[in-house]
């Protein structure tokens, strides 16, 4: 079954007079189950793309379809039990509450599930901060913290609500280049381990050879789909322009 | 393991208020900085309403003890017509039994004590010159404890065992260029159309709160008066009362109580103009000061709260992300700044109290007030009014203040806050 699907989805901003396209016709599925890299260069429409599979964008056209729910049409807050349960979020800068402690912020996200009580919470928390290796670390607060712990306790608390899936804005961006290895890798690993779906954009091209699934955008236009079997990108250039370009940066990709 | 069923993902969520709750103590506690900002233009704006109208409320109790202790007691009884009309023609208004009605007023418990006056219009002449004055007979001995406001500008009171002497008011003595010890006559038109005088030795010369009073004011014993009027009587009745606020109470049972047929009772407020002028004219002066606080101290709050709550934009975003409602981050708001602004306000009042605590033990040394020529010194009077007037603006300030941001942050979309991470 595809947990995302998207239909001709089209997103502009106005911007001034005139109009920016940041998704133009795009139209993609993914699988569950997938750790999936959007790449593409600055501006390309990365974070607008994955704004709209979160429910935290609205797309200007087009059909939206997140784990069966077809989010056409619907306000942000109507959608909110639907981030809260099913999708978690991941950020480029962290995005810790600065005055929670780790174990705090890792609770946020639950005590909006009535069903939970404190004990529940309490045990999910611990539970998520061993798998990213903080249980050390629950009564810090996120000064306290290095950048690449800070994305672990986000990642904790992405994955505390049992999402479906997980979308990771540039998660390694702000990270030197072995800790935003170490955070890709403990994503493989939730990945692999629990069937979580990943999703995650990047400029980094070293980032891409994590994923087993690619979708390259540029100027908000899906350029190019990969698989990756054994190692090896299969890439399927979707050709709209003219086919030397999307070669070339095919070529770039796979490199 | 890590998933949940499809059935539990349909339960719709709901932030708990305790969560809601928590978040906002910790956003207060834990972010001293930004909180101290909040808190302290709060803080500081109650202090200032407190103290401001504590030193304007001092103005006016103290004016009124002035003209209480100067000139007027806390209440007079007279004839009725007398307070209209009586200057010009004193001997019509006359309290037939002036000693027993002392005695009857005087039962009161709140009564400290009871004097009779004669005032009447006359002339008073160094020899060469004559000023019309306003006489005054009093009893000396009541009068000094009653006086304590009376500044004695040179020589001495007049005392129980006097009689043809007179204690001039400053502007008297000045006009007629009179000294203590020089001799002056008084003279006043009886009701048939003769003239009584009256000679005199000067004792000394005072200061009222009022220099209007003090260029017409001669006082001199009852007895004295009462010689120079040709009566046995008085025409006021002065009540000193233990304490100020027991004014009105007093003035009701004696109206009521009708201590003599006629008798027209009118509190200290009552007897001039001045003090209810005084009041308005400088009510309106301190409004303005007062206005130009208010709006500086919510210039400041609107400021500190708007600050604190933009700087977090990307936050209020991250929340909605996780599943927050555009309501939650409202309450979210709304809780946090009520927090700062009790907090603010309590802080408010404990600076503001002690301040004015402390500035009455030193006290301010203000100059003469216009129409006067004694300095005094101004204390901060807290009322209870006052702080909870503060308190109130200052709650009030943070939470409307907040309600801006807070529907600002609510309405805007999830992707917008986001991008303003840095
Ligand atoms: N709120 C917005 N208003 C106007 N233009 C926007 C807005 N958000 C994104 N854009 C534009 O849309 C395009 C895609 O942006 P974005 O999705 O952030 O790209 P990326 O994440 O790949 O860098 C860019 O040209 C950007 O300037
Ligand atoms: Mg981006």
């Amino acid at each position: 079954m595809s947990i995302v699907v998207l239909e001709h989805v089209s997103k502009e901003y106005r911007l001034g007079d005139h109009m920016v396209r940041a998704l133009d016709d795009v139209t993609l599925s993914f699988e569950s189950g997938v750790f999936l890299a959007i790449a593409g260069p600055s501006g390309s429409g990365k974070s607008t793309l994955l704004n709209v599979i979160g429910c935290i964008d609205m797309p200007s056209s087009g059909r939206v379809v997140i784990a069966g729910h077809d989010i056409s049409g619907q306000t942000p807050d109507q959608l909110a039990s639907l981030r809260a349960r099913t999708i978690g979020f991941v950020f480029q800068t962290f995005n810790l509450f600065p005055v929670l402690t780790a174990e705090e912020n890792v609770e946020y996200p639950l005590l909006q599930m009535e069903e939970l009580d404190k004990q529940d919470r309490r045990e999910r928390v611990k539970e998520m901060l061993e798998l990213v290796q903080l249980g050390k670390f629950a009564k810090h607060r996120p000064s306290q913290l290095s950048g690449g712990q800070r994305q672990r306790v986000a990642i904790a608390r992405a994955l505390v609500t049992r999402p479906e899936l997980v979308l990771a804005d540039e998660p390694t961006a702000n990270l030197d280049h072995k800790t935003g290895e170490g955070i890709l890798a403990l994503m493989r690993d939730i990945n692999r381990r629990y069937k979580t779906t990943f999703i995650f954009s990047t400029h980094d091209k070293k980032v891409i050879d994590a994923a087993d699934r690619l979708v390259g955008i540029e100027d908000g236009t899906v350029r190019i789909l990969g698989v990756r079997k054994e190692g090896q990108w299969a890439i399927t250039n979707v050709a709209r322009r003219a086919a030397s370009t999307t070669d070339t940066e095919a070529a770039a990709l796979k490199r | 393991m890590l998933s949940d069923t499809p059935a539990k993902r349909r339960r719709p969520t709901r932030l708990a208020f305790r969560a809601k709750f928590t978040l906002a103590v910790r956003n207060v506690l834990r972010h001293r900085g930004r909180a101290f900002t909040t808190l302290g233009a709060v803080a500081f704006g109650v202090a200032t309403l407190i103290l401001s109208q504590g030193f304007v409320e001092d103005i006016f109790v103290q004016l009124g003890e002035a003209i209480i202790h100067s000139q007027t007691g806390h209440i007079q009884l007279a004839h009725e017509g007398y307070f209209v009309h009586g200057a010009h023609k004193p001997d019509g208004y006359l309290v037939a039994d002036p000693e027993g009605d002392k005695a009857r007023i005087a039962t009161m418990p709140e009564v400290e004590d009871v004097m009779a006056r004669l005032g009447f219009p006359g002339l008073l002449s160094n020899g060469r010159a004559d000023l019309p004055i306003l006489g005054e007979g009093i009893e000396p001995a009541k009068e000094e404890k009653l006086g304590s406001f009376v500044k004695i500008s040179s020589g001495r009171r007049l005392k129980a065992e006097d009689h043809f002497h007179a204690l001039l008011g400053d502007g008297v003595a000045k006009s007629l260029r009179l000294k203590t010890g020089d001799r002056a006559v008084l003279m006043v038109s009886t009701k048939d159309g003769a003239t009584n005088t009256l000679d005199v030795e000067v004792v000394g010369t005072f200061q009222s709160f009022s220099k209007e009073y003090d260029n017409r004011a001669v006082k001199l014993p009852l007895t004295a008066a009462q010689e120079l009027m040709n009566t046995k009587t008085a025409n006021t009745l002065v009540v000193s009362l233990k304490q100020t606020a027991d004014t009105r109470k007093v003035a009701n049972t004696l109206t009521e109580r009708n201590v003599w047929r006629d008798q027209e009772v009118k509190m200290w407020d009552q007897i001039n103009d001045f003090y209810p002028k005084t009041v308005a004219l400088y009510g309106k002066q301190f409004g303005g000061l007062r206005m130009v606080i208010l709006l500086m101290v919510l210039l400041s709050v609107v400021n500190a709260v708007n600050t604190g709550v933009f700087e977090r934009t990307a936050e209020f975003g991250t929340a909605r992300a996780l599943g927050n409602r555009r309501r939650n981050i409202l309450e979210i708001i709304l809780i946090e700044n009520s927090l700062l602004g009790l907090l603010g306000v309590a802080a408010g009042v404990g600076i503001g109290v002690g301040l004015a605590k402390a500035i009455s033990y030193v006290g301010i040394p203000m100059p003469p007030p216009p129409n006067s020529d004694l300095p005094y010194v101004a204390l901060v009077r807290v009322s209870w009014n006052a702080v909870i007037t503060a308190s109130a603006i200052g709650f009030a300030a943070t939470f409307l203040a907040s309600i801006f941001p807070a529907v600002k942050m609510a309405r805007m979309d999830i992707a917008s806050a986001l991008r303003k991470a840095i």
